[in-house]
């Protein structure tokens, strides 16, 4: 008992330094908690949990680039096509799974459809990961590690133009969408009619995160994976097959990347070029919070998202991309290293 | 137990190792001793699979290693304790030592492990929720040894403990590996402190130039006329 008395007050004192510590860490949370309640009162509930669903989109692509970044070195600028390819996947799989669902008139089973179609999208997505992993970047790394930031970089800007373009060969151009995952009338919340596509969509983007942090922190492979990108020597001086590490990890990137994709296909249909956006902005948190770190993505993302609603509904729609931008580039001049500043241990090794 | 047979190694085209030559028998407590740059911390490294040997061969219980990857190495029970420590500077003390024993199945043997570290190493149960980045210098050597034993290895490679610590704490760190020998933990200690080492070890290899120049029990090497000169400054 005395023992706790005794360090309650030194928690405050802790606490009080470490905030004066990250002065940046702190200005930012109350700008986002002032900017989330302006919102909430202007736009009310719908606009909040817009908020919620492209925040968690942008935090799941994010988590997947620090992720791919902090273990592999990997500047990741295909991690957009893995988003297309997501939508793709849940596109061709929901449309004629839905039309033999609603033939049996099984409730049960269209509200299924949607969910199957994502999951796919995501093992597609992971079994693509490991393919490149082991076909593309495997080789390179056991040549030889010479100017691999920038080879790498160089692969991936590679990559994403064959994806893209060699899905307008296979697939044409078109736009193949589908209007909404669930035919249901949209719920009501605080006096407004929400799609219940946009509910799932936020719930599917946040249980993924959950999972994604569970198994990084707790499990113990995730965190292996975490001692990888601490120090990739030291985790092979404990036995940690440094290959099997990097594939898992770029796997699990680009299933977050297809798993959003396909979650998001009634927001942003299938095409060959739909991964640019998400590359775009799930780059500008990666860069505003610091490259390869993976707590800060996932507030960034929310963070980006934030700014965006509240550009669209303060300034006007045609901004949405202008703010952001402004904003990344008054922080990359003030905190190089972003607002999280952790340090990009990775590079300066290289 | 390990037998390092004709050994060249380098980096890139720079040879470092030239013939070098090492045994190290179950139970022993070898030193590997030379000046800075003459090739003791390419040794380990070379042994721990870090750099591929250009020629010659390594022996570990008569299974030739030279040419596994770094985390076979250590699941076949080489425990390299590096130079730089190879932390994991952003995880706690005890996230560290569970990650030392990444190779050892089963959960119960892990925790007896870690128990037994603790008692080894009170200090380190002290701090173990601190992050490894955050300790001293001496703890932090500490909790390197102490991750790499996590994995129970039959052989560590301890390179230059004592290096940019106080001479109180290079005596923690020495009894700590004495302590280790006395576990029946086969050691091969890198060492610019020549005069300790030469009281705890039991034979001695003097590296020069990257080629072994002399061997021997390592009272006799205390009392030879070469050491002294050019390594104890007497």
């Amino acid at each position: 008992m005395g023992k706790e008395t005794s360090t309650a007050p030194k928690l405050t004192v802790n606490i009080m330094t470490r905030l004066k510590e990250n002065i940046p860490v702190v200005v930012v949370s109350i700008f986002s908690i002032i900017l989330f309640i302006l919102i909430g009162i202007k736009g009310g509930a719908p606009q909040l949990l817009n908020v919620v669903v492209t925040g968690g989109m942008w935090a799941l692509l994010a988590t997947g680039l620090a992720l791919v970044f902090g273990v592999m070195n990997i500047p990741h600028f295909a991690h957009g096509e893995s988003f297309m390819i997501g939508a793709y996947v849940a596109f061709f799989v929901f449309s004629p799974l839905n039309k033999i669902f609603l033939a049996t008139g099984s409730k049960f089973l269209i509200y299924l459809g949607p969910f199957i179609a994502i999951i796919a999208a995501g093992l597609a997505g992971s079994v693509l990961g490991v393919i490149i992993e082991k076909f593309v970047f495997a080789p390179l790394r056991h040549r030889t590690k010479d100017g691999w930031v920038m080879n790498a970089f160089l692969l991936t800007v590679g990559l994403s133009f064959i994806l893209t373009n060699g899905t307008t060969l296979a697939l044409g151009p078109n736009f193949r969408g589908i209007s909404r995952y669930f035919d249901v009338p949209s719920v009501e919340i605080w006096g407004a009619f929400i799609a219940v596509d946009r509910i799932v969509a936020a719930a599917i983007a946040l249980i993924t995160i959950g999972i994604l942090w569970f198994f990084l922190r707790q499990t113990k492979t995730g965190r292996a994976i975490r001692a990888v990108s601490q120090d990739e020597i030291g985790a092979q001086l404990v036995g940690i097959n440094l290959d099997f590490i990097q594939t898992l990890t770029f796997a699990l990137a680009t299933a977050m990347a297809a798993i959003s994709g396909a979650s998001l296909l009634f927001m942003f249909q299938a095409y060959p070029t739909v991964g640019l956006t998400p590359l775009y902005f799930s780059w500008y948190v990666v860069m505003l919070v610091g490259l390869g770190n993976i707590a800060g993505a996932i507030v960034g993302g929310f963070l980006v998202a934030l700014l965006q609603s509240g550009t669209q509904l303060f300034i006007g729609l045609s901004w949405q991309s202008v703010v952001p931008t402004v904003v990344m580039i008054l922080v990359l001049i003030m905190a190089p290293s972003g607002i999280f500043g952790s340090e990009v241990k990775g590079v300066q090794e290289q | 137990m390990l037998k390092l047979k004709n050994l060249d190694s380098g980096y890139d085209f720079l040879q470092v190792l030239w013939d070098v030559s090492i045994t190290v028998e179950e139970g022993e407590f070898i030193a590997l001793i030379g000046s800075n740059g003459a090739g003791k911390s390419t040794t380990l490294r070379t042994i721990a699979g870090l750099i591929k040997p250009t020629g010659g061969d390594i022996l570990f219980n008569g299974k030739s290693i030279a040419n596994k990857r770094p985390h076979i190495i250590s699941r076949m029970g080489i425990s390299y304790v590096s130079e730089a420590l190879n932390l994991f500077t952003d995880m706690s003390v005890q996230e560290n030592l569970l990650l030392g024993a990444y190779a050892v199945k089963e959960r119960e043997t892990q925790l007896e492990t870690l128990e037994f570290i603790f008692g080894l190493f009170p200090r380190l149960e002290e701090r173990k929720d601190q992050l490894a980045g955050t300790m001293s210098g001496g703890e932090r050597k500490m909790l390197a040894i102490a991750r790499g034993m996590m994995s129970n290895p039959k052989l560590m490679l301890v390179d230059e403990p004592s290096l940019g610590l106080q001479p109180n704490l290079t005596y923690q760190v020495f009894k700590a590996l004495l302590k280790l020998r006395k576990q029946g933990v086969t050691i091969l200690l890198v060492e610019q402190n020549v005069n300790a080492t030469l009281d705890i070890t039991d034979r001695a290899y003097i590296l020069e130039q990257g080629k072994i120049v002399m061997s021997g029990a390592s009272q006799e090497m205390k009392a030879n006329e070469h050491v002294r000169n050019a390594y104890l400054g007497i």
